[in-house]
């Protein structure tokens, strides 16, 4: 057992941090896909970096302490893993891509006509617009495909955080190349790895926040002291650090579930961390109720680590729901699946949409 | 190396050897008084003490204590292991568990070879049994201003003072007893402790009722007892670093934690889906559902916080340790109170309705979660005292 990060991991860490510090911000795409952090889940044989989520998770903490703005969650971890659960490796270069994956237990928004068009809508989808490759799973005969579409327009919808891209693909008989056949579950792993990533961004955006907070706290005096020699600010703090440190294990678990972890247990551990996505959220709150007045302006970043924050805590569903799939599942004490069998459908019970 | 959660084959051999062992061994009569841990009750106190001494016997006494002392020297993640295993099986908690984890470390520190023979072996069957003379009535969280003194009169000590919330103190054999024994220096500097045989003149321990109705603790009473100048653990006025000793590479006390909880949350739902077979529960009910989904949510966060402190190689630089106490706490009366809002009422008296009562301590014993959080703010935020 080692719970501690390599050298290797911990370099990859620091350089991706650099690469997104570095000027001018508007060419980090390009340095990031120059240093290899989009095919960072692209296996060796197919020209990637071969490596685990582990690593994604790494890189994704990154990307949510720096606010990063750019679609690397969707390209990098939902179009590399979606288009490797078909067998048809993607390898973004430089290009920027999209998964329309749905809510869990929600069908699929596509279907594939015997001309090999594809027709459909799927909201909330991360990363389009501005993907340049949409990966869209489409029903034909049963069966779930996976089909790539290029040019598509699809519309931005605006939510409070700024720096995620979501948006609604809509198509109408688009031409695509479809990928492969999508075996069962496989969309529901996908979803899996993205809510891992996604909690590794939202742990990276927490620990920021809370960083600035606790700051603050050292050096804003009144009352003629520090104000976080009160203990009434000093246990809010704690409440905020006891959350991060506890997501950031439940991320350590998840991440290296998703690579190593048997079919079942790797599941609960992505539903779990969306299920504590409310209490994360709560970082934000702590930190810019330390943060007092300063806090709440619009100059000040507190409120941009919320916003991102919140985008974690309403995406896919809301936490809750994720409680109660979460609580099903430890009632009902599910067996184990077989190794990539079914019993994998998310959130079991279909919704009624 | 890579982040691997996979324990090594040969801890893995440790847990199957355990497993066998614990399957062929630990009996219902046994795990009847592991529940009963901590009431009134002589006889499971007798199955407690019998117990002790198989798991002695058989070598799975005090595991993380040197060989040399009848331990096995076993590493953090054998003591994961061993702490995870047992726990499950719904193995009793050693009697002497205080002595084993805190007093037995700072008698292999500081004791005569005389002690470290006589009284090691017999702690760890619980041929002995233990307690530790820490809290007073004024010195709770604020430890170091303990009052209960020592004064030096020829070849003794003579010891006078109250303590309180000793644990076994009305059943014990031996007290490691902190005692002031110069009191004109900085409070943490003056303190000392000693090996008090309980049975001197002088020393009274009545039970002290708690608000279960149990008496698992005690107060006692030190009326001029005198205490042979033999019987001092590590230096004069020493007694704050004697207190603080731990066996540098007990690492089970982490592992407890979130074993513990475990093995709640399966009571809980074992009792639940029971309950719901008899149509006294409605198992689909979404608010149940999540606040379940909640608690093993918090319970598998927290396995990782303490498995990262077990297996941390160096310093526990993000403070795992502290937050984890916080953690566990709240976690636990959390599935108690759960435990007893959805079936106390079909149960009264019963072990959520105990469970709800008793997990009140959990934030309080051993440093308040308050005190705690205070600690966490200034070592690992780094934020300033007052």
């Amino acid at each position: 057992m080692n719970l501690e990060l390599s050298d290797e991991q911990v370099a990859l860490r620091d350089t991706v941090r650099r690469a997104l510090a570095a000027e001018p911000p508007d060419r980090t795409w390009e340095r990031l896909a120059a240093l290899g952090a989009l095919d960072i889940l692209v296996p060796d044989a197919s020209g990637g970096s071969g490596l685990g989520m582990v690593e994604a998770a790494l890189v994704s903490e990154e990307m949510g302490r720096a606010r990063y703005a750019g679609p690397w969650l969707a390209t990098a971890v939902a179009a590399v893993r979606a288009a490797a659960a078909v067998g048809a490796p993607f390898v973004p270069g430089g290009r920027t891509a999209a998964v329309a994956l749905p809510w869990p237990g929600h069908e699929v928004g596509f279907a594939l006509d015997g001309d090999g068009r594809v027709t459909g809508t799927q909201h909330h989808v991360l990363g389009a617009p501005p993907a340049d490759v949409l990966l869209l799973p489409a029903t034909r005969d049963g069966d779930v495909l996976l089909v790539a579409v290029e040019g598509v327009d699809s519309a931005a919808e605006p939510g409070l955080d700024a720096t995620t891209a979501v948006g609604t693909v809509a198509v109408d008989g688009a031409g695509g190349e479809v990928l492969g056949r999508l075996p069962d579950g496989a969309l529901d792993a996908v979803r899996d790895d993205v809510l891992v990533a996604w909690a590794a961004d939202a742990l990276g955006a927490a620990r920021a926040v809370l960083a600035l907070a606790v700051e603050h706290a050292k050096v804003r005096h009144q009352f003629g002291q520090p104000i976080g020699a009160f203990q009434a600010v000093q246990h809010l703090l704690v409440d905020a650090l006891e959350t991060v440190e506890l997501v950031a294990g439940g991320v350590l678990y998840a991440a290296w579930a998703a690579d190593a972890g048997e079919p079942a247990e790797r599941h609960m551990a992505a539903l779990r961390l969306k299920a504590f996505a409310a209490r994360l959220a709560t970082v934000g709150d702590i930190a810019i109720q330390v943060l007092g007045g300063i806090g709440y302006t619009w100059e000040h970043d507190a409120h941009r680590y919320l916003r991102r924050l919140l985008g974690w805590s309403v995406a896919f569903g809301p936490a809750s729901s994720y409680q109660v799939e979460v609580g099903r599942r430890v009632i009902r004490s599910e067996a184990p699946s077989a190794p990539g069998g079914r019993g994998r459908g998310a959130t079991s019970s279909r919704r009624r949409s | 190396m890579g982040v691997d959660f996979r324990l090594p084959p040969p801890v893995q051999a440790f847990r199957d050897e355990l497993r066998a062992w614990l399957a062929a061994n630990l009996t219902d009569d046994v795990r009847d008084a592991a529940r009963r841990r901590g009431s009134d009750d002589d006889a499971a106190l007798a199955v407690l003490r019998s117990w002790d001494r198989t798991m002695a016997d058989a070598g799975w006494a005090a595991i993380a204590w040197p060989v040399e002392y009848g331990g096995r020297g076993a590493t953090a993640l054998e003591q994961l292991v061993f702490t995870e295993e047992t726990i499950a099986a719904g193995a009793p908690t050693p009697v002497n568990v205080i002595g084993i984890n805190n007093i037995a470390p700072a008698i292999m520190e500081y004791g005569t070879e005389q002690q470290k023979r006589v009284l090691l072996p017999r702690m760890v069957r619980a041929d002995d049994i233990w307690c530790q003379g820490m809290s007073e009535p004024d010195a709770g969280s604020d430890l170091a201003s303990l009052r209960t003194r020592a004064v030096r009169d020829g070849d003794d000590f003579v010891v006078t003072g109250q303590k309180t919330w000793t644990s076994n103190g009305h059943r014990a054999d031996w007290c490691a007893l902190f005692v002031r024994t110069d009191p004109d220096v900085p409070k943490h500097r003056g303190i000392s402790c000693l090996v008090v045989d309980m049975r001197s003149r002088g020393i009274d321990a009545r039970p002290l009722r708690t608000l279960t109705g149990d008496a698992e603790f005690a107060e006692v009473f030190f009326d001029e007892v005198r205490v042979p100048a033999g019987a001092l653990l590590g230096p004069l006025d020493g007694g704050w670093a004697v207190a603080t000793s731990t066996l540098s590479h007990e690492r089970a006390g982490a592992a407890r934690l979130y074993a513990m909880i475990r093995l709640r949350l399966r009571d809980l739902v074992a009792d639940l889906r029971a309950a719901e077979g008899q149509g006294l529960v409605e198992g689909d009910d979404p608010l149940v559902l999540a606040r379940l989904g909640e608690l093993d949510t918090r319970l598998a966060f927290l396995a990782v916080l303490c498995q990262r402190s077990i297996a941390a190689t160096g310093a526990d630089a993000s403070g795992s340790a502290s937050l984890a106490k916080t953690v566990w706490g709240e976690l636990e009366q959390d599935v108690a109170a759960l435990g007893h809002e959805l079936l106390g009422a079909h149960d009264p008296g019963g072990r959520w309705s105990v469970a709800r009562l008793s997990t009140r301590s959990l934030t309080i014993a051993g440093g308040t979660t308050q005190v705690n959080k205070n600690v966490t703010a200034q070592r690992v935020l780094g934020l300033p005292r007052r």
